[in-house]
Parts: structure tokens; sequence; C-alpha cells
């Protein structure tokens, strides 16, 4: 007797992060910079009136020395340790201290607003650097001292945004599956781990228990890094004909495994930082020309990264990890779902691109401006699998997971979408 | 073009007229132009501060600069003219609406201020 799969409607809400309609035509970035300051103050305010009723709102050009006031702008973090293209050609050789070997900070590090009309050295234990990253939009209450710089006395970050309501519990188990960093092809990667992750997913392990399990799996996410070209070959010299076989091995690989996958249930496919796909967030979908495989079977998506999508009313989004990644290069936090959930709070999901980050020099919009809060953050690429619930002012409630490399640790993430409880599912294959 | 002899000073000397001329009408264009340069200064003022620029540039060309240079509108550095006063008509920033039928006119530059320039 068969065991039927459970069903779940998909909404795909991928398309802000598409580039399709952008045109490129020598813009620089400070057009993204000018969108996201106004549609943040905006917003900040808005909020200013309930957080500081008594004090006057200005703007950077407008401080006075004494005059306690209410300023809001971009932060920028002054990093002596940040790398520069300048360096590289100044003649003099500069003292520089070497770098850590894990991030860029420094103890010397501080923080400026900027906004039109100008930019202003921030003081104050209120708003430590190690913190905060350059492009934020903050709202600050404070005074002018004596030497030009804004004495902080406090803070106001924009908060998590809005959330759509959770769907009512319907009593039934559905649960998704994220896997990230297969990176098929790599020295790591053990194709009979990614087989045994595939056997479970698709039920074709175990008893019948275990089938009734995999039955109610209703998609399945790869959040980045599926394939690892080899670095040899791409030294910038020309391919020899059997290179150009190399070259295109793991993706062929992949998609013979991928279409068992697709074969069973619905999948999703995310580009990560070593895919075959464009390097600048946001990272637009692989081509189905790359999978002739499984981009035949109609359960099969190539998305984008970040990805944004809705199973049942529920609100996913993720990333390939590339945001946190470089937010942990540039400030400090006690785990990496602290980086997550900060983006919330600031309602960026990438405010360091494109500072230190690779972006898109968009025009018209903003596109990390998070204007709803998702029900599942997931960042992908991540060393160890951890995750949290994060309760909002109103009522909004997230649940944030840090996606582990597969081919390292052998770890997908199930969650359940009933009550976002969410656990690991390890695949070992010591002999 | 009878009073543009060609020589890259006066060029310059022009378009700084323009902005002098303007900016008690709208006074970020203090901050947009910087004093380009010291020398020029001078030259302005020994020319009487008349525009002489009329042939080179229009009275809608000279409206469209000051809107270039607003920075309420956001940069003007590589986008378009007309993209950008539909930019901050989404965005909510109210253009002024006889810039829009300037540029849809079509018998105005549609470059900004820099554009080639830069």
């Amino acid at each position: 007797m068969g065991i039927e799969r459970v069903q779940c409607g998909y909404v795909s809400l991928d398309e802000t992060f598409e580039i399709r309609k952008e045109k490129y035509h020598g813009q620089q970035y400070c057009h993204i910079y000018f969108a996201r300051l106004h549609l943040m103050r905006t917003l900040l305010y808005s909020l200013v009136p309930h957080w500081k009723p008594n004090y006057p709102v200005c703007t950077v050009l407008e401080l006075e020395e004494g005059k306690e006031c209410v300023i809001v702008g971009t932060l920028y973090k002054h990093m002596k340790l940040k790398p520069r293209i300048l360096d590289e050609y100044s003649k003099q050789k500069s003292v520089v201290p070497l770098v850590k070997p894990h991030n860029f900070m420094h103890s010397d590090d501080y923080l400026v607003l900027e906004d039109e009309s100008g930019r202003v050295k921030l003081n104050g234990n209120i708003i430590p650097p190690s913190e905060y990253v350059t492009g934020i939009v903050v709202a600050l209450l404070g005074k002018e001292s004596g030497a030009g710089d804004f004495l902080v006395q406090d803070v106001l970050d924009t908060g998590l945004p809005p959330q759509i309501e959770f769907p009512l519990k319907s009593g039934e188990d559905k649960y998704v599956v994220l896997v990230s960093g297969l990176s098929v092809g790599s020295s790591t990667s053990n194709p009979l781990q990614f087989q045994l992750l595939i056997d479970q997913i698709t039920g074709h392990l175990g008893d019948e228990k275990a089938q009734r399990f995999a039955s109610k799996i209703v998609q399945v996410v790869f959040a980045g890094n599926l394939v690892e070209i080899p670095q040899r070959i791409l030294n910038g010299q020309n391919l020899a004909s059997e290179d150009f076989a190399r070259m295109s091995e793991p993706i062929r690989e992949l998609d013979i495994m991928l279409s068992q996958i697709a074969a069973g249930l619905p999948l999703d496919i995310m580009p990560g930082p070593s895919d075959p796909a464009n390097f600048s967030l946001p990272q637009q979908s692989l081509h189905g020309c790359l999978f002739p495989g499984s981009s035949t079977y109609n359960t099969f998506r190539s998305c984008t990264n970040p990805h944004c999508f809705e199973l049942d009313n529920v609100r996913f989004l993720g990333t390939s990890g590339q945001n946190v990644d470089d937010l942990d290069k540039y400030s400090d936090a006690k785990d990496k779902l602290e980086f997550m959930e900060r983006t919330l709070r600031w309602r960026h999901l990438a405010p360091t691109a494109p500072n230190t980050l690779g972006c898109f020099p968009f025009t018209e919009r903003d596109p990390f401006f998070l204007e709803s809060c998702p029900h599942v953050y997931f960042v992908g690429n991540q060393d160890k699998f951890e995750t949290r619930i994060v309760n909002g002012s109103e009522g909004q409630l997230v649940r944030l997971i840090c996606v582990p490399k597969f081919s390292e640790t052998g770890v997908a993430v199930m969650i359940n979408l009933r009550d976002l409880e969410c656990h690991a599912l390890s695949f070992t294959v010591d002999l | 073009m009878a009073s543009v002899t060609g020589n890259m000073k006066g060029f310059y000397r022009q378009r700084k007229t323009t902005a002098t001329k303007k900016s008690s009408k709208k006074s970020p264009i203090h901050t947009a132009i910087p004093g380009s340069t010291g020398i020029q200064t001078p030259a302005t003022t020994a020319n009487g501060g008349k525009p002489d620029l009329q042939s080179e540039c229009n009275e809608s060309e000279v409206v469209l600069r000051q809107f270039d240079l607003n920075m309420a509108y956001g940069p003007c550095v590589g986008i378009a003219r007309l993209a950008r006063w539909e930019r901050a008509q989404r965005l909510g920033l109210n253009p002024p609406q006889e810039i829009e039928g300037l540029l849809k006119s079509g018998k105005v530059q549609m470059e900004s201020l820099w554009g080639g320039r830069i």
C-alpha cells in the first residue's frame, strides 16, 4: 500500500530580487543609499514622536552645540583595518596593525552619521562601534559636544517589520527541509552521504514509520553552494577540451541527484558564493539548462538568492549566507543568530551591501529593505546548526535558523510548518 | 556661441554665473557647487554678474539644472532626468510639475548636468 505525500500551497515572492528590469548605464552606488535613507527615514520619523516626544528633529547641518535633538541618518563605520584598494597604490608605507584572522575590527573604529546635508562623528558608550556596521539607518538622540562630535544619549532602530498573521494551527504536521553547502565536486563532499539524504526525504529508507514521516515533507530548499568547481581549472587560461568536461562534471552529478528529489517532491535551489551564478547580490537564479534532467520536472524551481516564498501562508526568507558572513567580518556578536536578529531589527537584509558586499547598483529601490517580517528566516553555509525564536514588540514571532554546510557536517534542518519547531537531520557514513 | 570663445576657462565661468544668479531662489545650490576655483569669482564680478550664457543654455535648461542640483530628489549622476523625476514622484517627494512638462516636451537635454562629463 502506498503512502501519499502531503501537499502544500507555494507562492514565490522572489520578484523584488530579480534584476530583469534594471539596466546598468554607469550609475554609482549613491542611489541605493539615497533610496535606503529615504525609506528608513520616513519610517523613523513616524516612530520618533512616540519615542522622544519632547525633542526637536533636525538634520546634521542644523546641529548646534549643546542643543539636545534627534537626528536621523546613515551610519558609516570608519575602520582602520578595512582593506582599501588605494592602499595598494600608496607610495608611503603606513604602519597598519596586522589584521586578526577572523575579522577587520580594531579598538580605534568609530561611527559617523551622514545625511544629505553633512556628516558628524559619534561619541558615547550608548552606541558601541563593534555592534554596528556601515549602511544602517538609525535615529539618535544627543547633543553636539564642544569638539564638534555628537554625544549620543539614545539610539532607535526601526525594529522588526510588521508580520502577516501566522496561519491557524491545522493540527497537521508538514515539514520543510533546508540543506546548504552540498559542494558537489569538492574533496569534503561525500556522494554516499548526499544519497542517504535523498533516500531519507524521498522515503526510500527505513520502515513504514520512517516512510510515513518522510511523506510529510512538503518542500526541500537548497540554500547555496550546490557545487564547487575545482579552482585549479579556473586559472584564467584557455581551457583544454578535457577540462571543459571536468568543469561541468560537478553540475552534471548534481543534476542526477536533484532529479531524484524532483521526481518525489518540490525542490528550490538558490545560488551561493561558489555556484556558477553572478557574484553580486541579489544572485539571479541558475539557468535551467544547467540541469537538463531535473528541470524537466515542474517540482524543480531555480530561485534567486536571497529567496522569499510562502508555504501555506507561512513566510520564509533566506540567503546563502553572504550577508551574515560579511557582518561577521566587520562587526561582533556572540553568535551568528545575533547577526540575523540584528538584520531584522535594522530592517535590512544586507546592510553592508554595497560597501563591503557586492551588490547590483539599483537606482530606484533598495531590494534588501524588509517590508514585512518572515516567519522563518534562514541563512545557509554556516559552521554549525543554531536556531532560536525572536519576538518583536508587535507580537511578531520569527524562527531564526543557521543552516550548516552539509558537506562538512552532514546536517540538514527540518522545520515543522505547524508550530515552527525545528530539528537537525544528521547523516554520518563513517565505516 | 558668440560669447564662447572656446577656451575652457570661459566655459566654466558661465556655469558659475548661472548658479550665483539663481541662488536667491534655492539655497542648496551653495552646497552643490563648491567654490570651484578662486580665480573665477573675480572674473564673474568683473563681468558685472551678467548671465552671458543665453546662447548656450536657455531658460528651461537653467530650471533643469536647478533640479539636477537639488539634493532633496537624490543624486543626479548616472540617471536620466526623467527617471530621476519619476523616482522622486514614486518616493512621494513631490518634484515640481513643470520639470515633468519640460522633460516630456522632448526639446530639452535628457541627461543631467554631468551627463557624459563624468
